[in-house]
């Protein structure tokens, strides 16, 4: 894992109560209950606030998995 | 049940480790989940509820996470999104069904005037905008007295931030209620309202975010995405803003300041730099010593009792607090001096010990941080500050501690610090005196008894509140009810004021007497410990039966309801001429005592000067 990977893992696993094996890139926002309108709002932000970056609304509605997560944030700081 | 107290151990000394607006919301939302029972403790437990005109879960979690970290086991209600009207103003709200003792409304000025005030604003008449302004702190107003009446709880509501932008731009203070008069008049007019409230604080957020910062109390993206209001670093420093009013709730307020000398009253060591070399004046190096001892002046001038723990001869160092031109707190300031060679650990146990609090009532300042990490590992329970360095930054360090706080001062808070002084010099004339009577004549006592004025009663309903020793029934009542037990024909409430030569203690006892025909009952008699052995209760309970006489009344009743701590008050009838004890409640724990006006009469103390109003 890179240490960017890392940080946003660690940011995952404390906004949804997750320990850090027990996420996985297919973990998907509509199966996973606490993964909440609030838990998104909260974990996009501190992703905003950590990496110095903006997610455009479009993109925030976009983001369904941890997957996805990883690929803006790539595209975003690369 | 043990396993689910040691997670959440766990979850919170994660937060401790790294105490960050994130940490604060994961530990929130997985104690949630663990849903660990309520406290049965009435000190630890609290009820919160938080309403307001914006996404407070983030607010809510912070507060409630922090409570945690101070022992108590808070449980949280949040109001949904902009609903504090619906919440505060019908009672049978979900809010009302909580049943809290705190609630928290935070309201958003912005989102009670309409879309379009910022707009029109400047053609807007001095009439229109005076119609905007009440109609905004009405609002507000109307929810706070309607949770004021039919809930029991404190209530924290916030005041309205003042904006930095106005269109009127630079001119905004020439106008005829400009942008910034107009948040301005609505926060004097919130304060004003609620000044005689005991259950209503209004807490000063404009405050909070100007020393925070304006420009960064809102994150904009979570503002238009969550109608979250405040920014993340913003959202815990307004949660420590309203843990003060929780601490001050629960009890959990410092009442002490213990101090160590060289280097943290003056710069230098007394011992080797001589009175000439310590740093301490009006310029620098020296001033901002001068300064810090100021600020700490102006907390023994409110009620923090200030007391010295230091390593040194003592005669050097109390030369200094004596003589020294710019020494600031002098002798007659300290509630207690340990200037010895003893460690410091030692000292502040029998600091507690002479003062008479408890170890949690405590706060150190000292520049060492070997004896501050003694201190800390064999005294958990004392606050121990991490002093800066840089001595230029004690006074910052001790303004930003925010541990004092209480709800109400009375004049008894403003003057503690000098009946503690007080007790230490009875207490050195005391070990000089031959008997205990021959001490108490020296005292030139005066106690003065009269009922209860309008002035008396915040204070009366304190002592009711909170006495445990000297307490013969330990019943509460309320402000209201004590008022209603004042005017009423059938009963009376008796406050007692003491007063000696060294100083002036304020009212310390409160009796209640039921009237009947031809017999009157003691509800409850009680005293502060301060003035316990020196027979001033004998006097007070003189006065009553001195009133009875005068009334005609044939015989008094007293009761004794024994509770874990008012051993001290459990001869007090048999002390004072009441006789005839039946046992009598369940247990038949309650000694209830007969004392008959024909027969007896109880005699003020020679040393006493009674003085009744």
């Amino acid at each position: 894992m890179t240490e960017d990977t890392e940080r946003l893992i660690s940011i995952v696993s404390q906004v949804l109560l997750l320990d850090i094996e027990e996420i996985s890139d297919s973990l998907r926002r509509k199966d996973y209950e606490p993964w909440d309108s609030m838990a998104h709002l909260i974990l996009i932000s501190e992703i905003e606030n950590q990496f110095g970056i903006f997610f455009e609304d479009e993109e925030i509605v976009e983001i369904w998995t941890v997957g996805d997560l990883k690929k803006v944030l790539a595209s975003k700081i690369a | 049940m043990e396993e689910i107290d040691s997670k959440l151990q766990r979850i919170l000394a994660a937060v401790r480790e790294n105490p960050t607006y994130l940490s604060h919301w994961s530990a929130f939302k997985k104690i949630e989940q663990l849903s660990p029972a309520a406290s049965t403790d009435e000190k630890q437990s609290m009820r919160l509820a938080v309403i307001g005109s914006s996404t407070l879960e983030p607010l809510a979690a912070c507060i409630s996470i922090k409570s945690r970290l101070e022992n108590l086991s808070p449980e949280t209600w949040i109001g949904g999104f902009n609903t504090f009207r619906q919440e505060g103003l019908d009672k049978n709200s979900e809010l009302f069904r909580f049943a809290p003792d705190i609630v928290i409304l935070s309201v958003d000025g912005w989102s009670v005037l309409e879309d379009s005030f910022i707009s029109n604003y400047p053609r807007m008449n001095e009439k229109e905008r005076e119609a905007k302004l009440k109609h905004m702190v009405n609002e507000v107003v109307s929810v706070v007295k309607n949770l004021e009446k039919e809930s029991k709880a404190l209530i924290l509501v916030n005041n309205f931030v003042i904006p930095h932008f106005s269109p009127f731009g630079i001119v905004d203070g020439k106008q005829s209620l400009g942008i910034r008069e107009f948040f301005r008049t609505a926060n004097q007019f919130l304060e004003d309202t609620f000044l005689k409230s005991d259950r209503v604080q209004v807490v000063d957020v404009d405050t909070v975010a100007s020393s925070f910062g304006k420009s960064k109390m809102v994150n904009w993206n979570t503002y238009y995405r969550g109608s979250v209001s405040f920014s993340e670093d913003f959202t815990l420093q307004l949660a420590d803003e309203y843990m003060r009013y929780i601490r001050a709730l629960k009890g959990l307020t410092k009442k002490c300041i213990v101090l160590d000398l060289d280097n943290t009253l003056w710069g230098g060591v007394i011992g080797e730099d001589g009175m000439d070399g310590i740093k301490l004046g009006t310029t620098s190096p020296g001033v901002e010593y001068l300064d810090f001892q100021r600020v700490l002046l102006s907390l023994y001038n409110r009620g923090v009792i200030l007391a010295i723990n230091s390593k040194n001869n003592f005669n050097d160092a109390i030369e200094v607090i004596h003589d020294h031109p710019y020494q600031v707190l002098r002798e007659n300031h300290f509630a207690a001096f340990r200037i010895n060679w003893q460690t410091k650990v030692q000292n502040l146990i029998e600091l507690a010990n002479e003062i008479n609090i408890g170890l949690d009532s405590i706060v150190f300042l000292d520049d060492n941080p070997h004896e501050r990490e003694q201190v800390r590992q064999a005294l958990p329970d004392v606050m121990v500050v991490d002093l800066p360095k840089n001595p230029n930054l004690y006074r910052q360090t001790l303004e930003n501690l925010n541990v004092f706080d209480v709800l109400s001062l009375t004049k008894e808070d403003i003057e503690r610090g000098d009946m503690y002084v007080g007790k230490r010099m009875r207490l050195e004339l005391e070990q000089s005196a031959g008997s205990l009577e021959d001490f108490l004549r020296t005292l030139d006592l005066e106690v003065t008894v009269r009922e209860a004025t309008d002035f008396d009663l915040p204070r009366v309903v304190q002592l009711i509140g909170k006495t445990n020793q000297f307490n013969l029934t330990t019943r509460r009542y309320t402000e209201a009810e004590t008022r209603n037990l004042r005017d009423a024909e059938d009963s009376a409430v008796y406050c007692m004021s003491v007063k000696d030569k060294f100083g002036d203690e304020g009212i310390v006892g409160v009796a209640i007497v039921r009237k009947n025909d031809g017999q009157w009952t003691i509800d409850s008699f009680l005293m502060s410990c301060r003035v316990i052995g020196r027979s001033v209760e004998t006097s007070f309970l003189s006065k009553i039966i001195s009133d009875a006489r005068d009334a005609k009344v044939q015989a008094i009743e007293g009761e004794f309801i024994p509770t874990k701590k008012n051993a001290p008050a459990q001869d007090f009838y048999s002390k004072n001429k009441f006789g005839r004890p039946v046992q009598t409640g369940e247990d038949q724990m309650v000694t209830s005592w007969m004392f008959i006006l024909d027969e007896q009469d109880l005699e003020v103390p020679e040393w006493i000067k009674l003085i009744e109003e």
